[in-house]
């Protein structure tokens, strides 16, 4: 999924964050994670006043956990900023499995991974 | 609690007579706190039966007591019902009010209001049911709704504007708490905080209650159900609430 690097695209991606997640039976707490690491993510990559460019979304589901890609590509002079905050760095070790954050080229890619924690069925 | 002694009929309407026949604005004032004070009681008990919709008990009380004063404003002394009698479908209908109408930030469709009601105290109940937090499907299923509205609910819980976001949290001791006195000087966490210099001001500038909910998620590692039942709010209150601080978070620290 491509959309636009705009924070009025945030709520369609933790929808079908959220959607996803539910297909895995993960718990509504487990699903309010995914969403706010999703936020996160997302807010790093478009700011909060949205950046010319695209933000394109991977989502894969296997059996049991989740993982989202996003991939920041803006136009020149828009640019994100080194790394995360170390509080976005805390947020994200306390509601995913694990959270990255890569650059390449000034073009950064964040992938996220929830695996269901509680056995719900 | 303050005890209140309990007036009879005949007593009531004797001062709802000093009320409308008052002197002066001091005794018109005494004598109307004095009916306020008499109901209240009515106000609260009314006010329990919305309480598992999201909304802290004394909020409702608060909206309960809009709804008590129009009453007394409104009730004619030559009418034969009782005082409690008349006001209550006029402080119900306050709290009824307040859910559909003033209770959301966006304009948001009835049918989505009244799912999100539902969601709450679905929610909650299956929570305790189940003795962990439901899925989607659990909810949609004791909902009688599809996954799909449910996870539509569930986000539409972010529209939904809360008039206390300043009250001040509950404590267990009945004191009150500061964030400063939650963080024990064991969290490693914090210290490591390099953004500690520019986040600690603008977590000061939160509500008690939205820094609480943070230092019980991020801290202390409580989930959103388990927050929600300390708190003595739901867990969609506390979702939104948490969603919210987050974002104003990273908008401020985002030119740091």
């Amino acid at each position: 999924m491509v959309v636009p690097a705009t924070p009025s695209y945030l709520q369609v991606l933790r929808l079908v964050a959220a959607g996803l997640a539910s297909r895995l039976a993960f718990s509504i707490d487990e699903i309010e994670d995914l969403k706010i690491a999703v936020d996160e993510m997302s807010a790093y990559l478009t700011g909060s006043q949205g950046r010319d460019g695209t933000i394109e979304i991977a989502f894969e589901v296997d059996t049991s956990s989740i993982t989202i890609r996003g991939t920041g590509r803006f136009e020149p002079g828009h640019k994100v900023r080194a790394g995360l905050t170390d509080f976005s760095k805390m947020i994200l070790e306390t509601v995913v499995d694990s959270a990255s954050l890569e650059q390449s080229d000034g073009i950064p890619t964040f992938t996220l991974v929830k695996s269901k924690q509680l056995e719900t069925t | 609690m303050t005890e209140r002694a309990t007036l009879g009929k005949e007593q009531v309407r004797e001062l709802f007579r000093a009320y409308r026949t008052a002197g002066s604005p001091d005794e018109q004032a005494e004598a109307k706190d004095q009916l306020v004070n008499q109901h209240i009681g009515l106000v609260e008990f009314l006010a329990r039966r919305f309480r598992n919709r999201g909304e802290p008990l004394e909020d409702l009380v608060q909206v309960g007591t809009i709804g008590l004063l129009k009453a007394i404003e409104r009730f004619e002394l030559d009418r034969e019902v009782e005082f409690s009698t008349y006001a209550t479908p006029t402080i119900v209908g306050e709290l009824k009010r307040h859910f559909r109408d003033k209770g959301w930030a966006v304009r948001v469709p009835r049918r989505l209001q009244e799912l999100h009601l539902e969601l709450t105290k679905v929610v909650g109940h299956l929570g305790h049911d189940l003795g962990r937090s439901p899925t989607v499907a659990e909810i949609a299923k004791a909902a009688g709704t599809t996954e799909e509205a449910v996870l539509e609910g569930l986000e539409v819980a972010q529209a939904y504007n809360f008039t206390s976001l300043d009250a001040p949290i509950d404590t267990d001791d009945g004191g009150s708490t500061t964030f400063a006195d939650q963080l024990g000087a064991d969290d490693e966490h914090l210290e490591n905080l390099e953004y500690r210099a520019s986040l600690a001001p603008e977590m000061a500038k939160l509500p008690e209650r939205e820094r609480r909910i943070l230092y019980l998620r991020f801290f202390k590692g409580m989930t959103q159900s388990e927050i929600a039942d300390r708190l003595g709010i739901s867990q969609m209150h506390v979702s939104r609430l948490l969603n919210r601080t987050l974002g104003q978070l990273r908008e401020a620290l985002e030119d740091t």
